[in-house]
């Protein structure tokens, strides 16, 4: 279990303080090659802080991130990104008015030659290819030039993620995926991850729905005010002993208890 | 945009997601007989600038009913206004790719009076010659265009409020040039320091194609004057330029890597920023072309006219915005086209001067003006909202 | 959807203004068109009474007319609406030479077709004629100047001061010239250059009266200078007192004649000039001539214009080479008749 060769991703004993405030206190997260590992922590509990120093948008105060069991210190998201580091932000970083094959080459554009002279972009190549992943993932669509703005959040989530598989990631973390989607658009996703899982990719999922984690997780981490209350393999754990320790769950029955007594007197 | 029609994925199973293996997808692909084909003509429509076009069509129509006979489909009445439309669709394809990028130039009618004015204080009283007077313009106009750019990504403030303050900035500075040298508002003479210089003359004055004309005359295509010259001399230049302008602007934005930055910048610029698009470059860039269209407007024009004057394109900005806006561009910007902005200036040049051919009172010009572009925008905008209506 | 309705409804609108527009004219000259093109922007007043005139004429004349004018005074788009002229076929074309630069190119556009053009207000007669113009109609400015120094001189005035609020501007300059000539002084030391500022214009001519203590006479270039010396005057004491004469007309004016404290106004008579210039155009049409002289005797000759010049009290200035529009001098005698139609005809 403690084989560093095994985990393609650490977090050791990572904090982190914006000033006086402390966002992060000895966090520990390890990431096998291979597997999803759910991150679990309700709102303020410091998972944004901890995505942002995944992908590299913050460096860590204390600590060390590790990568493929070398220590990386990254100074942009560029670099992360380069390393194979993906993340999928909650807004996904799609443009809603522009094409799938334009979305899906935003930023890495393929170019050729008009003429032999002139760079102009591989539209052509864009659009093939854009349909051609997707439909790698499962995911069919009328035409690649159709707008994203046509389609559902669960699909333009399905989108991002293929976008992200295509340019390499080995490590995908995504945020909130299924916040804002409904329960099939959900399962949508949630395929779309296992699919991933299949292909080797590994996966480190936010959420703060168990509902959604405990089905397709292998481990779990769960954050309570920027600090680790553990990591859980599946087999070690049950979905309500999660839910339990997630929602505070001595002090909900503490609570419960309280009201009861005073209904009764 | 919401979608409330079908769906855009479509899956072969009853499952939403299978996972299939590779061979199975591309004849999945090819054979699914509930993916549906969009035919060529639903494609047309869909384009930004079909309600454009289609706006055009509707203009003539009206004006070929109200001003048939008025001499506004000949030759030389089709050349007027269409340098009117010209002279607007140079600014209005700036104004375009500007908006597309989420951005506004509200300087650019000043920056019109001022690049006539930089254009004629060197060469009328500092004795420069005319050629780096021109450059000197070019130059100048640029840079401010660079500025306008930076203050609003630097400062982070909308780039309405940035543009605004340089439209009074400039405005004034032309005032102040044209009284400190010349004593009045207005600076005469220049058009004739610009015929004597060869290139420039060549590159912004007057008309072209001479010959042709001519010839067109000779053999009776088109109508002569009393003293056997052809009723029009050439194709004026601003045509040309708008021509050359349009078609490499249109270009850049469709085709090339730095259009789709332009596209994904307007769109969602926090998305452009994460997916590595160099998004101040993109920006401060436009801005930058923007103010090189509003300097040509202001060469052309002077050289046309013969003279600077400190009142020049006046209002020339909102008239480009809604150049653009009629053809299809979104104020909010991520969508639009150069070839509908050049349709929508078309569209304006038409009116404007075209107003003029019919038998209207000159008082009722601006109701005229506002119903046809109202009319205009809404056909515009019924058209693309039926036209990516999922049916 | 709504939004076919509002396009339906649009083209109605459209349609009906057109048929509206339509003007009623009939007879022999009935297709005959003419237009008249100023440099003014839509909110210039001053042109409201040639643009009656030129309507006036029309009725007349029995033929249409129209007039146009860049709205936002943009001397780019008056080029472009002479040329616009051109390609039109009118039976004639009417401008003011608001720049000679500017105009000399679309003018020759309009007489390469051999369509007769008159010119007005602005410009001189030189400018006129290289444009290839049939006629000027306007009001000379020296001469007027000079018109009125010598009323000024024959009432015993011999210095003045002028109050100039259009420096820059070579017509207003020549106003003052003629007046100092006709009484003998230096143009440029009895000048005032006051800008347009109704509060500075004030304070400027205050200040000039107090150096200047023996100065018997004020010459205002227009409204713009004439309403805030007045008010200065007033706050002196010197109104009624001091020797006034004013360019063109406003109500300010009109009232000061009226109460003495403005001896008189030169008027231009803007109406003679749009009516003159259609009129001109219209007989030019039907004699097919384009002598000035043969011109201005028939028009001397029209019932109608001569009604119009009494309905009035218009007094057109017969030269050797024309017809000016003014000099005119409004004086207490007939600042009535002149008040009544002031805005509209006067």
């Amino acid at each position: 279990m403690t084989d560093n060769d095994d985990y393609i991703l650490q977090l050791e004993n990572v904090s982190k303080f914006f000033g006086t405030v402390i966002a992060l206190q000895d966090v520990t997260l390890r990431l096998r090659r291979g597997e999803v590992h759910c991150l679990l922590g309700d709102n303020g509990a410091g998972k944004s802080t901890l995505i942002k120093t995944l992908a590299g948008v913050h460096q860590p105060s204390r600590g060390r991130y590790l990568v493929e069991g070398k220590e990386e210190h990254f100074t942009s998201p560029r670099e992360a990104l380069d390393d194979g580091i993906a993340t999928v932000y909650q807004d996904l970083a799609l443009v809603p008015l522009m094409s799938v094959a334009r979305n899906f080459f935003a930023g890495r554009e393929p170019m050729r030659k008009l003429f032999g002279l002139i760079p102009v972009m591989d539209i052509d190549y864009a659009a093939r290819v854009s349909e051609e992943k997707l439909a790698d993932m499962g995911i069919h669509i009328r035409s690649p030039h159709q707008a994203v703005g046509t389609m559902s959040g669960g699909e333009r989530q399905c989108l991002a993620i293929a976008r992200a598989i295509h340019f390499g990631a080995k490590v995908l973390i995504l945020d909130e995926p299924t916040a804002a989607l409904g329960v099939k658009q959900s399962c949508n996703v949630l395929k779309l991850i296992h699919t991933a899982r299949a292909r080797g990719i590994s996966v480190i999922f936010i959420t703060h729905n168990v509902h959604h984690a405990y089905p397709i997780g292998d481990s779990f981490t769960l954050l309570n005010r920027g600090q680790s209350m553990g990591t859980f393999a599946k087999q070690d754990i049950a979905k309500e002993a999660l839910l339990d320790m997630m929602a505070g769950g001595a002090e909900i029955q503490g609570l419960v208890a309280e009201l009861e007594g005073r209904v009764a007197a | 945009m919401s979608s409330t029609s079908s769906p855009l994925l479509r899956t072969t199973s009853k499952d939403p997601i299978t996972v299939q293996s590779g061979a199975m997808q591309s004849s999945a692909l090819q054979n699914d007989e509930r993916v549906r084909r969009i035919s060529p003509w639903r494609s047309f429509i869909s384009r930004p600038e079909f309600g454009s076009i289609a706006g055009t069509l509707l203009v003539f129509v009206l004006f070929g009913i109200f001003a048939g006979h008025s001499g506004m489909f000949n030759l030389d009445g089709v050349m007027n206004w269409a340098q009117v439309a010209a002279y607007l669709g140079i600014i209005a394809v700036g104004a375009c790719l500007l908006m597309i990028a989420g951005e506004f130039d509200l300087s650019i009618g000043s920056m019109i009076g001022f690049a006539g004015m930089m254009m004629a204080v060197p060469s009328m009283f500092m004795g420069w010659p005319m050629w780096a007077s021109v450059l000197f313009a070019f130059l100048g106009c640029m840079a401010l265009g660079g500025l306008n750019g930076y203050l609003v990504m630097r400062t982070r403030l909308p780039s309405f409020i940035v543009t605004l303050a340089f439209m009074f900035i400039l405005r004034g500075l032309t005032l102040v040039l044209s009284t400190y040298f010349s004593n009045s508002t207005i600076v005469s003479g220049v058009g004739d320091k610009v015929s004597s210089d060869p290139v420039m003359s060549t590159l912004f004055q007057g008309s072209t194609l001479h010959g042709l004309f001519v010839w067109l005359a000779h053999t009776g295509i088109i109508d002569k004057l009393p003293n056997g010259e052809p009723i029009v001399a050439g194709m004026p230049k601003v045509l040309l330029w708008w021509l050359l302008l349009a078609l490499g602007a249109g270009f850049v934005l469709s085709r090339t890597r730095f259009g789709n930055w332009i596209f994904t910048v307007g769109g969602d610029s926090a998305a452009a920023q994460n997916v590595g698009v160099p998004v101040r470059r993109v920006k401060i860039s436009l801005f930058v072309f923007t103010a090189f269209c509003a300097c040509l407007f202001g060469v052309l024009q002077v050289a046309d006219v013969g003279s600077a004057a400190a009142d020049r394109g006046l209002q020339k900005e909102f008239e480009a915005i809604i150049a653009a806006v009629i053809g299809g561009a979104l104020l909010t910007g991520g969508y639009g086209s150069v070839l509908g902005a050049c349709f929508g200036a078309l569209i304006f040049g038409v009116v404007q001067i075209g107003i003029s051919y019919t038998s209207f009172d000159s008082d009722w010009y601006r109701v005229f003006l506002g119903a046809m572009l109202l009319l205009a925008v809404l056909f515009n905008h019924y058209v693309r909202l039926h036209a990516t209506r999922s049916k | 959807m709504r939004t076919p309705w509002i396009s339906i409804l649009l083209v109605g609108m459209l349609t009906a203004v057109t048929a509206t527009a339509a003007t009623a004219a009939s007879g022999p000259h009935a297709n005959e068109r003419y237009v008249l093109i100023s440099h003014a922007a839509d909110s210039d007043v001053w042109w409201n009474t040639v643009k009656n005139a030129i309507k006036q004429a029309a009725d007349d004349f029995g033929v249409q007319v129209d007039y146009r004018n860049p709205p936002n005074g943009d001397l780019a788009d008056m080029a472009r609406l002479v040329e616009q002229a051109a390609a039109r076929n009118y039976d004639g074309v009417a401008f003011d030479i608001a720049d000679f630069d500017v105009l000399a190119k679309p003018a020759v556009r309009v007489t390469a077709k051999r369509i007769p053009l008159v010119t007005i207000n602005s410009g001189t007669q030189q400018e006129s004629q290289k444009l290839g113009a049939i006629m000027h109609v306007g009001q000379p400015e020296y001469e007027a100047g000079k018109a009125a120094g010598e009323r000024a001189k024959a009432a015993g005035i011999a210095s003045f001061a002028c109050v100039n609020h259009n420096a820059a501007n070579a017509a207003a300059f020549l106003r003052c010239k003629g007046f100092a000539d006709a009484l003998g002084v230096d143009a440029r030391k009895s000048m005032i250059d006051t800008g347009v500022d109704p509060t500075v214009v004030e304070n400027k001519v205050s200040a000039y009266l107090r150096n200047n203590p023996r100065t018997q006479a004020i010459l205002a270039l227009g409204p713009n200078s004439a309403d805030p010396s007045l008010l200065a005057l007033q706050r002196m004491g010197l109104a009624g007192k001091i020797y006034f004469v004013t360019f063109d007309l406003s109500s300010a004016i009109i009232d000061g004649i009226r109460k003495g404290t403005i001896n008189f106004a030169i008027d231009q008579q803007p109406y003679l000039q749009g009516y003159i210039a259609i009129a001109a155009l219209a007989i030019a049409h039907e004699d097919s001539t384009r002598d000035p002289a043969a011109i201005i005797a028939k028009l001397k000759t029209n019932a109608a214009f001569q009604s119009r010049l009494r309905e009035y009290a218009l007094k057109p200035v017969y030269t050797d080479e024309g017809v000016s529009s003014g000099p005119a001098f409004v004086t207490k005698d007939n600042v009535d008749t002149v008040a009544k139609y002031a805005g509209q005809y006067r």
